[in-house]
């Protein structure tokens, strides 16, 4: 085997370096930024800058924006790393591994989207790793992105844009008449539903990773009163330590951070491709293109004959 | 230090996070999903230029050996009309010796036949001098004394021309 050079290797370890770094960032902000303990604490996203004067409402730096930007960052050299000496003959697990994942991307966007949509995939996978990623981060005692509701709404507006311009492929007077279906009286129905998708979207998202997190607080610190009303009676240290934490909470956050996390990005991304998928009028779509065409080649035609 | 409610909207929040679910799709797409689909094209081309010279070459290979198989065939062909054609020559040939060497052998005989008879009558005439020779001595020793020699030449002579005669 090939030894790598030594400048190779230099930049897989930056390229690791940079994988970690924003972590090791987010952690020390959380730090830096939270005050000693008050209790139960079930609250938002800490402020760490306002832009007051902003139009409309001012504009709030917190943690969800700043852990974001960090996985973003921890992501891109992720991608990096994975993509740093690629080659057509391929000889390394990080190439198989990554072929593996694309591929796979590549598979479940064409299963549920189809050939058309087959430029998605780079989306529906970004909204999978930023997804899974910001929930997974609670499992460092960060504040997970996904549990502010800016940060989910702010997906589920992109998508809710990708739906519309999906939808208006066929010329808006299409995209109207598509609310009057099956009925006229519907149509006020058909308006609440196409608004409502992406609220719940967002809000199916932040309430399991939210619920989460509050489950988890409320149950520890019920496991610390029932140890105290238990236990009490042990002299002295013994009494006072809450044996009774020890181990359940792991098994709570086991399935609310690690399963629920990557359920739930699961769920947006197949969500999201649904959606988008079932916005686009295929039929109608081709039909009106095949007609252009039919159109411009009359024109065509005409011309000629003139 | 100030913290957000649990549920707060705040649009420019919202915005924000719309912004880097964009970014985050363009590192995808330009920093792992190109650079990936590059490599695959690549090996597919790479692949496809490969399966295109092995048909190539096979049908390169086939050709050959049609090619092959067909001049086998011809040559059994032409083996076979060469052989004919060797026998027919050799027989055509064979029957010419064979003509000629009986066309020499008669022409000897009858050489041989000539040289015969003239050998025969040669003899003949050999002999027949002979005999009048013989005849005449024994003629003049039997009637030397009772004949004149000239007439009794005569009586023999004239005997032998009839039996020479005769004989002829």
């Amino acid at each position: 085997m090939k030894t790598k050079s030594r400048l190779f290797v230099a930049l897989d370890v930056l390229l690791i370096i940079m994988m970690i770094l924003p972590l090791a960032v987010a952690i020390g902000i959380k730090v830096l930024i939270t005050p000693p303990s008050e209790g139960i604490n079930i609250a938002g996203a800490r402020i760490i800058y306002t832009f007051d004067n902003m139009p409309i409402q001012p504009l709030v730096i917190t943690e969800s924006q700043v852990n974001s930007w960090l996985i973003i960052i921890s992501i891109f050299s992720l991608c990096l790393y994975f993509t740093h000496g690629i080659k057509v003959k391929a000889d390394t697990k990080r190439q198989h591994a990554l072929e593996w994942i694309v591929e796979k991307c590549d598979g479940l966007v064409g299963q549920n989207m189809g050939e058309y949509f087959a430029a998605f995939s780079p989306f529906i996978a970004s909204i999978i790793a930023l997804s899974a990623f910001s929930s997974l981060m609670c499992l460092f005692g960060l504040f997970p992105p996904t549990s502010d509701i800016n940060i989910v709404g702010g997906w589920a507006l992109l998508v809710f844009i990708l739906i519309t311009y999906y939808k208006l492929k066929c010329g808006p007077w299409h995209y109207i008449k598509g609310f009057a279906e099956p009925i006229v009286i519907l149509a006020p129905m058909n308006l609440i539903s196409e608004i409502a998708t992406p609220v719940s979207m967002a809000f199916r998202h932040y309430g399991n990773v939210l619920s989460g997190t509050v489950i988890s607080v409320l149950v520890t610190t019920g496991l610390q009163g029932l140890s105290n009303i238990l236990l009490g009676w042990l002299p002295g240290f013994l009494g006072e330590f809450p044996f009774l934490q020890i181990g359940i909470p792991a098994v709570l956050s086991a399935y609310f951070d690690v399963f629920s996390s990557c359920l739930q990005a699961y769920i947006f991304a197949m969500l999201t491709m649904m959606y988008v998928s079932g916005a686009f009028p295929a039929e109608d779509y081709f039909k009106r293109k095949e007609k252009k065409k039919n159109k411009k080649i009359t024109t065509k035609e005409k011309l000629e004959v003139i | 230090m100030q913290t957000l409610d649990v549920i707060s909207v705040n649009l420019w929040q919202i915005l924000i996070s719309l912004l880097n679910l964009l970014l985050l799709f363009l590192i995808f797409k330009h920093f792992l999903f190109k650079p990936v689909r590059n490599v695959l094209k690549k090996r597919q081309d790479e692949l496809d230029s490969k399966y295109a010279k092995a048909d190539e070459t096979q049908a390169i290979a086939d050709e050959n050996k049609a090619a092959w198989e067909e001049k086998l065939l011809t040559a059994d062909k032409e083996a076979d009309t060469i052989l004919e054609k060797a026998t027919e020559n050799a027989k055509y040939r064979g029957d010419k010796i064979i003509e000629e060497a009986k066309q020499q052998a008669d022409s000897i005989i009858k050489v041989a036949e000539a040289e015969a008879m003239l050998e025969r009558r040669k003899a003949k005439e050999d002999i027949k001098k002979e005999i009048v020779e013989v005849s005449g001595v024994l003629a003049e020793k039997m009637l030397e004394r009772e004949i004149n020699k000239d007439d009794h030449r005569a009586i023999i002579d004239s005997v032998i021309e009839e039996i020479g005669e005769g004989d002829d």
